[in-house]
């Protein structure tokens, strides 16, 4: 990815990785005068961490009132981002680098980790999935997408009677009944879409050109015809899968760090509450 | 069996003509007007006959006292000429307040009001407050100063705005022009926003005459050129010398001069937009024949073109093709570096270039010799251009020079008439993780609705969406019979007042583009406005930029990863740095 970037961009890169190295630095610096002093560094660095968690949370906030001057939100991400990676930063010292003991520790530790590996994941998708969008083929918009799909089918459906009415051949209407109108009733291949397979549309494809043996002149016109819905087709399956994933992994890092501010601060309260020992 | 082929008569210029009830008797008492009885009719070659031109290309209209005949601002498509009565045009800048001519008044909303909408916005799209319209509606006591909307016979004339007051709305003086005076011509043909409110002072009786018509009367009736050039060199052209960098500084008696001899020159069809709309799926290469053309490359350089309104497409040869090196518009100029080399170094480069008009353009064309006299001698030689080399390779349409916006992109933009967007929203589709936040910021500002698509023409990663672009030749806000859609006095957005839009549509079928929706409007419970024939009622909206948020346009400030903008594409250098940022 990084030779995609222009230069301008990746001096924008390199100064904000230093920034957070420095304050990572900073902050384990701190920690450790916290530590030499003998202060309550777990305290400290906890609530310091919870303060920065809902600092991230407040994206979300923000997201929700667009028409307020609050900064643009693509500054809103390139902070909440770093920020993201510093907070991990800033677990990991909370935490002294150890796993965790006792379950509610474990649940807290656990909920952590998934917000954190969820927002690298977003992250990971939100910079890879877009040109792969985009190279794939016309740009859809991901509501209009079951529109577009039945309006493909009609096509199809077209073309299979065109083929019957013209050809007196059901060589045509016999495989889409067979193969074909399952393709074009619903989204298909998710997952090999996610996974950069191309395997569904070939073996289709292949299976088409076998079928020319048995068609003439005019039915493998059609058959062309047919193709080009398979891979519309196609296009748009790919642009569901990827959209939706682009969409929908919000709906995982939204709630469990909804999660995360609870249990963060009922472990806050907790930690407070028996901060001088049992009683 | 082979389907039949249909046959229709081709069309022809006059199938619609601008006024059906014009009808012989009326061209007879046309022609018997000074100075139409004046025009020899065999000056006019046989496909255009001047009675025709008459006929189909003018309008015989009558006004009130008060009716407002244009309005300052509007983009008009006809000029006017006074058969009886008397009208009066107002002085000065803004003479009669925007809301009574129509306009919307745009007022930022304070903190409070925009932090109110996440609660104050209603549960249905497109709600509005009925209220408002009858307030509107409701006449107004004696002395209450407003825009008022009467219904004339004349379909044209249609919601036509009378000013029921007129000493108490006026803020500066006004002239009177009476019978045997045009006015409206330079508007009409230079393609540019009147410049004053002109309402009938006594019922008038006026002969409207649409550009079509007005340009060939120009072109064949010199007593009409006269009159009509000599408006424009007195009232427009040294102004517009002006604003051009070169000649800003010219002592006024040379301006003047250099003025006499400037020639007018019209190329192409003023209603660009209808033409573009049927064509702009054609083949580019034949597009490109059908662009008449101004100046060719190769050619003598005999004169120094100045675009006075509309666009050019600038264009070189590369092969057995074209290639449109960049685009011109309204204050640029082209010849000039040609000009100035063959002066400084007594040669004779040709120009260098093709320039085509793109539908509508109007220019200004200053013969050679008079730009070395007058002009050239008073640029310091360092300032002087310098003609650029032949094509290299790397200008060829198959690299890309850092800094300049690549050959693809620029054919992109002129073929689909881009060009003329001043704040186009422009899409990277490879930063765009299609969230919609961006439409989503827009109908929390708009009635739940928002005014673009996220969709449109795409090149390679980068989309123009389905936005207003707030356009520098606005043909959407050609014909709007109420004046609801104008371009705001501060910013110059085109903006519509919801209050006098009446739902005709002629904005919306004008747009090139396809930017401006009709919608349907509901009162606060979500129920469909029905008229009494019950019908919807529908309204034009389109983008206004956010003009009443604090925080500017939503779409550009809600787009997480900065995919989004909002771009002059005229503005060459920042619209190349976006691309290659």
């Amino acid at each position: 990815m990084a030779a995609t970037l222009t230069r301008s961009a990746r001096r924008r890169l390199w100064l904000r990785a230093g920034l957070l190295a420095a304050a990572c630095v900073l902050a384990w610096r701190w920690h450790h005068d916290l530590a030499i002093a003998l202060r309550p560094t777990s305290v400290t660095t906890g609530l310091a961490l919870l303060g920065l968690c809902v600092a991230l949370g407040l994206f979300n906030a923000r997201k929700k009132l667009p028409f307020l001057p609050l900064l643009r939100a693509a500054i809103w991400t390139q902070v909440h981002v770093y920020a993201g990676w510093f907070a991990v930063f800033l677990f990991l010292l909370h935490t002294g680098f150890r796993a965790p003991t006792g379950a509610f520790e474990t649940l807290l530790y656990t909920v952590f980790a998934l917000v954190a590996l969820s927002g690298v994941f977003g992250l990971w998708l939100s910079r890879t999935l877009p040109s792969r969008l985009t190279m794939h083929g016309e740009n859809v918009i991901y509501e209009r997408i079951p529109a577009l799909r039945a309006k493909l089918q009609r096509e199809a459906e077209a073309l299979v009677l065109r083929s019957v009415e013209e050809t007196r051949s059901s060589t045509i209407a016999d495989f889409y009944t067979a193969r074909l109108k399952g393709y074009f009733d619903r989204p298909r291949d998710s997952l090999h879409h996610l996974l950069r397979s191309g395997s569904p549309l070939k073996s289709v494809l292949s299976e088409v050109r076998l079928l020319e043996r048995y068609t003439n002149e005019r039915e493998r016109a059609i058959l062309t015809e047919l193709t080009a819905c398979l891979r519309a087709k196609e296009n748009l399956d790919f642009q569901r899968a990827g959209q939706g994933l682009l969409k929908y992994w919000l709906f995982v890092h939204i709630p469990i760090t909804a999660s995360l501010l609870l249990l963060g601060a009922l472990h806050g309260l907790l930690v407070l509450y028996y901060i001088g020992g049992p009683r | 069996m082979a389907e039949p082929i249909a046959t229709v008569s081709r069309p022809q210029r006059w199938d619609v003509p601008f006024d059906e009830r014009m009808d012989a008797a009326a061209v007879d008492r046309i022609l018997g007007i000074a100075p139409f009885s004046r025009i020899d009719a065999a000056e006019f070659p046989r496909s255009t006959p001047l009675r025709d031109i008459l006929l189909n290309d003018t309008s015989l209209r009558s006004f009130r006292k008060g009716e407002v005949i244009v309005r300052e601002g509007d983009y008009g498509n006809s000029a006017f000429f006074i058969i009886s009565g008397a009208v009066k045009v107002t002085l000065g800048k803004d003479a009669i307040p925007a809301v009574l001519l129509g306009r919307r008044e745009t007022r930022q909303k304070g903190w409070f009001e925009t932090v109110a909408q996440l609660w104050r916005n209603p549960e249905y799209p497109e709600v509005r407050d009925t209220a408002r319209y009858a307030a509107a509606r409701a006449p107004k006591a004696r002395g209450e100063t407003t825009a008022t909307f009467g219904r004339q016979a004349s379909a044209a004339a249609q919601n036509a705005v009378f000013l029921s007051d007129v000493p108490a709305v006026l803020k500066g003086g006004t002239a009177t022009l009476g019978a045997g005076l045009f006015f409206g011509e330079i508007a009409a043909l230079g393609r540019s926003p009147r410049t004053a409110t002109i309402f009938a002072d006594e019922p008038s009786e006026l002969l409207e005459i649409r550009w079509q018509g007005l340009r060939e009367l120009r072109l064949r009736a010199p007593e009409i050129k006269r009159f009509i050039d000599a408006n424009y060199r007195k009232y427009s052209l040294e102004n517009h010398l002006r604003e051009t960098e070169y000649f800003k500084d010219l002592p006024p008696e040379e301006l003047r001069l250099v003025a006499d001899q400037t020639r007018f020159e019209t190329y192409g069809a003023f209603d660009w937009h209808t033409d573009y709309k049927k064509h702009r799926d054609t083949d580019p290469v034949e597009r490109l024949r059908g662009e008449p053309v101004i100046a060719e490359e190769g050619q003598y350089a005999n004169g120094l073109i100045l675009i006075r309104a509309g666009f050019a497409r600038l264009s070189q040869k590369y092969n057995h093709g074209e290639r449109t090196v960049s685009y011109l518009a309204r204050g640029q100029m082209f010849g000039f570096a040609e000009l100035a080399h063959n002066w400084r170094a007594k040669e004779s480069v040709p120009f260098r270039n093709t320039l085509r008009a793109l539908g509508y353009v109007d220019v200004l064309v200053i013969p050679s010799h008079v730009v070395e006299r007058h002009i050239l001698p008073r640029i310091p030689p360092a300032d002087l251009p310098t003609v650029l080399p032949a094509t290299t390779e790397a200008d060829s349409p198959l690299t890309q020079t850092p800094g300049r916006l690549p050959t693809d992109f620029v054919e992109f933009l002129v073929d689909n008439r881009f060009i003329n967007g001043r704040a186009a929203m422009l899409i990277d589709l490879d930063r765009c993780t299609r969230c919609d936040d961006c439409v989503r910021a827009c109908a929390a500002g708009h009635e739940h609705n928002p005014r673009f698509v996220r969709h449109g023409q795409q090149l390679g990663s980068h989309l123009v969406a389905t936005a207003c672009m707030h356009c520098l030749d606005p043909v959407c806000m050609i014909g709007c019979p109420t004046g609801a859609i104008s371009r705001d006095a501060a910013g110059g957005q085109v903006v519509i007042n919801d209050t006098t839009c009446i739902g005709c549509a002629t904005c919306a079928n004008s747009c090139p583009y396809h930017n401006i929706q009709m919608v349907e409007l509901r009162n606060a419970h979500g129920d469909l406005l029905l008229d009494r024939e019950n019908r919807p009622v529908t309204k034009a909206a389109k983008c206004d930029l956010c003009l009443e948020q604090p925080a500017g346009p939503a779409c550009v400030r809600a787009c997480p990863h900065d995919a989004l903008a909002r771009l002059n594409i005229r503005d060459t250098d920042t619209l190349a740095a976006w691309l290659q940022r």
